[in-house]
């Protein structure tokens, strides 16, 4: 019984004990025992800030953000809060940016350059930067404009294909051209709204290429008994083809990351919008093209079907 | 024997039907009394019952639990918890259904010589069973 | 038209019946607790009874228990790393896991744990004491079977849920420490951030109250199931199971709405 209550008690002890440590624990880590920091952000917009928003440095979050309002002259003022301890992170030449990330909530980022600087006093006012996305989007179309020319190079292999392909090497022929200038196009993207003229080219295309299919049908129809050679570069335009195809989808791929990136940007957003729109049609119009290419081609089942 | 089970508050009965705490010793079953009506301390109260089974000649019995005991100790024990009630009438009902190992007219009447208690003792028993209580 | 009129019937009688179950609980609730603010109860006996129970729900069976908490800390852990490592996603990974074990899991398995092994034992020993007529023995005695029997293994039992759960919680978080972090002090800045990020006021009153109504549950359901069981020896199995039953409702019921406060 003595035996009983000593365990009991032991249990008892050590249990409280360790809610005692764990509540001074968690008090400290909240700041209870530390004064609290205060920051005022002066921002245009207060776009995708809330009450509860952290403030990161380093990723590592610091700070978030407790209320929002607006001064005398419209602007937003986003007042935060930082424990003492995390204060001497915060330095008179940094900058505080608005970070919309893909995934996940938006943050404010600190960064401060010179460690050495002097401390930002408490309550003092800083400028809150917007990170802009529009300028990853040029870099985003230099890699779209590589793979299109990717395409073109593939295109290009027209020049070796058989020359009793008059039909198909003029058609090929005019989609290197239309690369071309869809290239030149692509090459001076200063807005998202000349991508969207691309987009125009590009269906051109596609237009192009569904040209291609009929003759090709017609005259795969015509003619039973084609020569081996013909198949043989037959069997290659279906490859280009099908390289086209993929190459375009990766465009594709690009563009909706743009697209998603570009999604925070307020101006512009809507000719990205329509952009997506239109790849979106012009690759599935080249897909079903393909596809169908694939279908009536004859030989098209064909395994041992080699590149020159 | 509806009768018997209607008896008023001031009737301690000791009876088949009124078990004891299975899982409490003997000591403890009579030490709840104390404990409970009269706020008395756990060690008082234990005292209290144990001078009890002394006085009943069965201060051996104390550590045993409910199944560990024999009818006769069953019997002392719920005796014991009858009397610490401290209630002016007790009530024996039908012994013979819980002292079948001990010729119980003398048995019972044994304790209650050792007992000491002011109130009345009454026992109800079948009419057949009169004969044992004879000299 | 019979057949529709007789499954209404038998619905309706169900619903009654649940009802009754769940007025008898409230009602053998708010006795408990009226007992409980007064101050004649908490003499020393009740609370011996009171250490004796919490000596047989957690102190008994703290090795074992500690020793389960640890194997199932460390294995969801160690799965919830490795995923979040897969899809790039370690950042949330401390968060994740203290969310996941210690608000959610480690509690509802203490609150089984409690229940399989005292909550059948408390119904068990309550319909054996019903069945027996040992409460009225005990109220012939004029010992409150309430303050006797009753309370203090309530008592006991909220006592030993929200204490179990939280030392299990506390092993969790150490272990997840370890399992991020490794054997140094360096990610104590982070893993404090993320613990306080977490555990803010009403986190951790909810999660204190969510234990204290498992504890609840697991100790003043068996009893009063106990206490309906009728007196026949046969029906005492038949009393645990329905016990144990609605003592498994209850704590994903209880769950349930708790999730449901803390996510929507």
């Amino acid at each position: 019984m003595n035996k009983l209550h000593f365990k009991v008690g032991l249990f008892a002890v050590a249990s409280l004990l360790l809610a005692g440590i764990f509540t001074v624990y968690l008090l400290h880590a909240r700041g209870f025992f530390e004064k609290t920091f205060h920051l005022q952000l002066a921002a245009a917009s207060a776009d995708g800030v809330a009450p509860g928003v952290p403030v990161v440095f380093s990723g590592i979050e610091i700070g978030r953000v407790t209320t929002l309002g607006l001064n005398e002259n419209g602007g937003i003022i986003i007042r935060t809060e930082f424990l003492g301890r995390n204060a001497k992170w915060l330095k008179e030449n940094s900058t505080f940016t608005l970070d919309k990330p893909i995934v996940g909530g938006a943050k404010i980022r600190v960064d401060s350059p010179d460690l050495a600087a002097p401390a930002l006093p408490d309550n003092a006012t800083m400028l809150l930067l917007t990170s802009d996305v529009s300028k990853e989007i040029p870099a985003l179309v230099e890699r779209v404009k590589a793979i299109l020319a990717n395409v073109e190079h593939l295109t290009r292999k027209d020049g070796d294909l058989n020359t009793t392909l008059a039909n198909v090497k003029t058609v090929t022929g005019r989609m290197t051209g239309e690369y071309g200038m869809l290239e030149s196009i692509l090459g001076s993207p200063e807005k998202a709204r000349a991508v969207t003229e691309s987009l125009e080219k590009t269906r051109a295309l596609i237009t192009k290429l569904d040209g291609l299919a009929a003759k090709a049908d017609q005259w795969l129809f015509a003619e039973k008994g084609v020569a081996e050679q013909t198949r043989e570069s037959l069997a290659q335009v279906r490859l280009i083809l099908n390289d086209a195809q993929s190459s375009l989808k990766k465009a594709d791929a690009m563009m909706a990351n743009a697209v998603e990136i570009s999604a925070n940007v307020n101006e512009g957003t809507q000719d990205l919008a329509q952009l997506r729109a239109e790849i979106d049609d012009a690759v599935h119009k080249a897909n079903d093209l393909v596809n169908e290419i694939n279908k009536k081609w004859p030989f098209a089942r064909n395994p041992e079907v080699k590149l020159p | 024997m509806a009768a018997v089970a209607a008896l008023p508050d001031e009737v301690a009965r000791v009876a088949l039907d009124l078990p004891l705490r299975a899982n409490l010793s003997a000591l403890d079953n009579i030490a709840l009394i104390p404990i409970y009506q009269r706020h008395f301390r756990v060690g008082e109260s234990n005292q209290q019952a144990q001078q009890l089974l002394d006085h009943l000649g069965h201060a051996d019995i104390a550590p045993l639990r409910d199944p560990d005991m024999t009818p006769a100790q069953r019997f002392v024990t719920k005796l014991a918890r009858a009397l610490i009630l401290k209630r002016p009438r007790l009530v024996i009902d039908r012994p013979g259904a819980m002292l079948y190992d001990v010729p119980y007219p003398t048995f019972i009447r044994q304790l209650a010589a050792r007992a000491e208690m002011t109130g009345t003792w009454e026992i109800f028993d079948f009419s057949w069973n009169q004969a044992l209580y004879k000299e | 038209m019979n057949f529709l009129a007789t499954s209404i019937e038998s619905l309706g009688a169900k619903v009654v019946g649940w009802f009754t179950v769940g007025y008898g609980m409230f009602a053998f609730l708010v006795q408990a607790s009226l007992l409980l603010l007064e101050p004649a109860t908490w003499n020393r006996a009740t609370f011996d009874v009171v250490v004796k129970q919490v000596y047989f729900t957690a102190v008994q069976i703290l090795h074992v228990f500690l020793g389960y908490a640890l194997v199932i800390s460390w294995l969801i852990i160690s799965i919830i790393l490795s995923t979040a490592r897969d899809f790039g996603l370690t950042e949330f990974a401390s968060e994740m896991t203290i969310r996941v074990l210690v608000l959610e899991l480690l509690p509802f398995l203490t609150a089984l744990f409690v229940a399989l092994r005292s909550g059948s034992a408390i119904n068990t020993e309550v319909a054996l004491m019903q069945v027996n007529n040992e409460l009225d023995a005990l109220a012939h005695c004029k010992v409150p079977p309430m303050q006797f029997e009753f309370l203090p293994r309530l008592v006991g039992g909220v006592v030993s849920v929200v204490t179990l759960a939280g030392l299990a919680g506390l092993l969790a978080l150490l272990m997840g420490y370890l399992a991020i972090y490794g054997m140094n002090a360096a990610g104590f800045e982070p893993y404090t951030q993320t613990i306080a990020k977490i555990f803010d006021f009403k986190i951790v009153a909810g999660l204190v109250v969510k234990c204290a109504l498992f504890g609840l549950a697991v100790t003043l359901i068996p009893v009063t199931a106990g206490l309906e069981t009728p007196k026949k020896l046969f029906m005492v199995p038949v009393s645990v199971l329905r016990g144990m039953m609605r003592v498994f409702f209850a704590i994903v019921a209880i769950e349930v709405v708790s999730l449901a406060l803390k996510y929507i």
